[in-house]
């Protein structure tokens, strides 16, 4: 092509991109069409890694393709494997898309589509996608090192401990959020209970052919295994229906917290071929299914989303979750703009497999731009839904009240029509015993994908089997990020016991697998449990926790990054990495100062733990259940504290960070990077 | 050849290629990938042990998820 008509080609999508960016930031008096919301996406994604993470790529790391990568300097046909780009970008994919570019946007849709949407595509291109590539780049560029390890060699060896604790803590409470979504989702709901009991098994079964029968034929299993959960979903209609079966499944919020603790346990102490690993090629493949599915549905549908631009709930006072849109809404999309769990990833297994050092462009910095995209799609879903509908199932029974007539009053008062009528009538279509009180985004999102998909194949009729689907399909990938997190946590859990008592770091020893699986667990149950019991909904202060957490581990990435740049002389470019961290550093600091002291006791834990304290203090609260409010007065304090902890930890890094930074700009230290040498690639260039 | 002849080719092809990508994405074809590994180093001074498909698959597992290999 000529070099006019691609410039031509460059502006046009630019221009697109712009239009649709402004229609989304500006429009106000027609409802927008979900297709604005993919060209902007698409089209800033284009020109964003067309010439953002070229830049990156040429100037800043300088990837360079006559240098040999680890895959093929330690090639060893089991973890050093050198992999073709476009299958690496599907493990990838697959490894950093979970539940939470999901979860977090439709959560945050209650400040309308607006602040979410371009905090998505922007946050991504300039943030998350930055974070990914440079960490990815990083991490080949030392073997595959990972993030603990690069912190601890280039900013100080507190540095690698701090990253260690964080990782540690954010996996709990990331672990505790997921956990207590299945839980919100599965309440109550015979059909959904049932559907996802019945991928334990099934996941078994898989596992049992993988291992005895037909030994690591994974294509030919998953299939088998999707055709059964895909029956296990239609079957869960047959069992809402019974009387007897639908009773055996209707399971309570705190039952179903403890069936999941019981499972976490099982799945983390039991070999991996029996659970954990069939489970995760059952969920990869219905995850990448079901996004594209969705994709489709979205294209083919082109709905319109019903919910403003911006509603009044920027001023904090969200019935989802309490606080101002700087920094909740900043907090709450975490994965989908920039998610620090990626970090871990891409400092993980992909650097080791990848063949060509300018591979690492469109594997860290193309793979985040797909999942930003998975987070645009969640918040079409979410706003398709009228907004009486939307607040109606995410909002707590502690502020909108039990009855559909009173949640209608009250959300009628915020000036969103809602006929109670109507939430009744929409529960019984998607098969539902009630879609009231439904909190943490599951339920509300399952609605949106079932009227996106049923729009698409078998209209109405089919609504409740495509709800359902949605949901197994949310639910599937949550226990698996459960299992694999809890294992994972368990190893940690053991290396850093085994600092304290030698037998414990032995990985196979079997006392220490069940002590170190008890304590994961019941750390992450304990959070869970705390969110089952709160009369707020338990999302309120379990997700704002775990954005935070991760935010933080976010910042933690980035400041070894801007702190490698640094040691590479790259000291021009290093606002590459430097804005996005600062951008993050006034987020998580706002957040935690007030999620710990804010005066609104939705927001603040301490100000939360005064007011019961008060109530009881005054005899608002009856002597029987005096009990149960003095542990939410721990649990708050618990909270506050967990935050205050995670902040010092990371403001201690940052802390260390700079005296490295100083040393090098006005010291004018020498410093030593802990790079690989450079080694003449044996292969030939490019693909 | 025919231009129908050439099409259909093109088709297969097409086929599989995108089945050669389905099995190395989702892992299917891990294994042959081993062998041909463990081929090419025969002659090396440390040659790779060979394993049988049953002893790679659990090999592999057990590395897998020992890391984080899972995010949110």
């Amino acid at each position: 092509m000529s070099k006019i008509l691609k410039a031509i080609l460059w502006i046009a999508v630019s221009l697109a991109g712009a239009t649709a960016l402004s229609a989304i930031a500006f429009e106000r008096k027609e409802p927008l069409n979900a297709v604005w919301f993919v060209v902007a996406a698409i089209a800033t994604y284009m020109v964003a890694y067309r010439f953002y993470s070229k830049f990156i790529a040429a100037k800043v790391l300088g990837l360079d393709d006559t240098r040999a990568t680890p895959a093929e300097r330690l090639e060893d046909g089991k973890d050093f494997v050198p992999t073709n780009k476009w299958v690496l970008i599907g493990h990838h994919f697959a490894a950093i898309a979970g539940p939470g570019p999901l979860v977090g946007p439709t959560l945050a849709a209650q400040f309308g589509y607006m602040p979410g949407t371009l905090w998505l595509i922007l946050g991504a291109v300039l943030g998350g996608c930055v974070q990914d590539f440079t960490t990815l780049f990083f991490s080949m560029r030392r073997n595959g090192k990972s993030l603990g390890q690069m912190a601890r060699e280039e900013v100080g060896k507190r540095g690698g401990m701090l990253a260690l604790l964080a990782v540690l803590a954010i996996m709990v409470i990331l672990l505790a959020a997921v956990a207590l979504i299945v839980v919100k989702a599965l309440k109550d709901s015979p059909w959904g209970t049932f559907t996802l009991a019945m991928t334990i098994p099934i996941a078994m079964l898989i596992g049992i052919y993988l291992r005895y029968l037909r030994p690591g034929r994974v294509l030919e299993a998953s299939i088998i295994g999707v055709a059964l959960v895909l029956f296990a979903v239609v079957a869960g209609q047959w069992v809402n229906a019974s009387p007897t079966w639908s009773n055996a499944f209707t399971l309570t919020g705190s039952a179903l917290a403890i069936a999941i603790i019981i499972y976490g346990f099982a799945a983390s102490a039991l070999p991996v071929w029996l659970l954990l690993a069939p489970r995760d090629y059952l969920s990869a493949f219905i995850k990448i299914g079901a996004i594209a599915a969705l994709a489709g549905g979205i294209l083919f549908v082109r709905p319109t989303l019903q919910m403003p631009a911006l509603t009044r709930f920027i001023d904090g006072s969200g019935p989802v979750f309490a606080g101002k849109i700087f920094p909740f809404c900043f907090i709450t999309i975490a994965c989908g703009a920039i998610s620090g769990f990626h970090a871990l990833i891409s400092s993980g297994t992909t650097p080791k497999m990848i063949m060509h050092e300018s591979n690492a462009r469109m594997i860290g910095y193309g793979a985040m731009l797909m999942e930003s995209f998975v987070g645009v799609m969640a918040m079409i879903a979410a706003c398709v839904l009228s907004p009486g509908v939307y607040f109606a199932i995410n909002a707590p029974a502690g502020i909108v009240g039990k009855t559909p007539e009173a949640a209608a009053k009250v959300i009628q008062s915020w000036g969103f029509p809602l006929d109670p009528q109507a939430i009744v009538t929409l529960a019984q279509r998607v098969g539902e015993r009630t879609l009231l009180d439904r909190t943490g985004g599951a339920p509300s999102l399952a609605v949106g994908m079932a009227q996106i998909f049923s729009g698409t194949i078998g209209g109405d009729r089919l609504l409740s089997i495509w709800y359902h689907f949605a949901i197994m399909f949310e639910a599937l990938f949550i226990l698996t990020v459960l299992d694999a997190g809890t294992r994972v946590g368990r190893f940690m859990v053991q290396e850093l016991g085994g600092h304290i008592w030698k037998p414990l770091g032995q990985r196979g020893w079997m006392p220490g697998i069940l002590i170190s699986s008890a304590l994961i667990c019941g750390a992450w149950g304990f959070f869970l449990w705390q969110g089952v019991q709160d009369p707020l909904g338990g999302i309120n202060s379990v997700w704002p926790l775990f954005g935070i957490a991760n935010q933080l581990l976010a910042t933690v990435a980035l400041v070894v990054g801007t702190t490698i740049l640094m040691k590479m002389g790259k000291l021009k470019w290093i606002w590459v990495t430097l804005v996005p961290m600062a951008m993050l550093v006034a987020v998580t600091m706002t957040a935690s100062y007030q999620k710990i002291f804010d005066a609104n006791p939705r927001i603040g834990f301490l100000s939360q733990a005064r007011v019961i304290a008060a109530q009881i203090a005054t005899g608002a609260i009856p002597p029987d259940r005096a009990a149960a409010a003095e542990r939410l007065i721990f649990n708050n304090r618990l909270d506050a504290a967990v935050t205050g902890v995670l902040a010092a930890m990371v403001c201690a890094l940052i802390f260390e960070a700079i005296t490295v930074w100083s040393g090098i700009l006005f010291a004018g230290k020498q410093t030593t990077l802990h790079e690989t040498p450079y080694v003449a690639t044996r292969w030939a260039e490019g693909d | 050849m025919s231009p129908q002849n050439y099409r259909q080719g093109r088709i297969t092809r097409a086929l599989r290629k995108a089945w050669t990508y389905l099995r190395q994405v989702t892992g299917d074809a891990a294994y042959e990938n081993y062998m041909k590994y463990c081929a090419a180093n025969e002659s090396n001074s440390n040659p790779p042990e060979t394993m049988t498909r049953a002893e790679f698959y659990n090999d592999a597992q057990r590395r897998k998820y020992s890391t984080i290999n899972r995010c949110c």
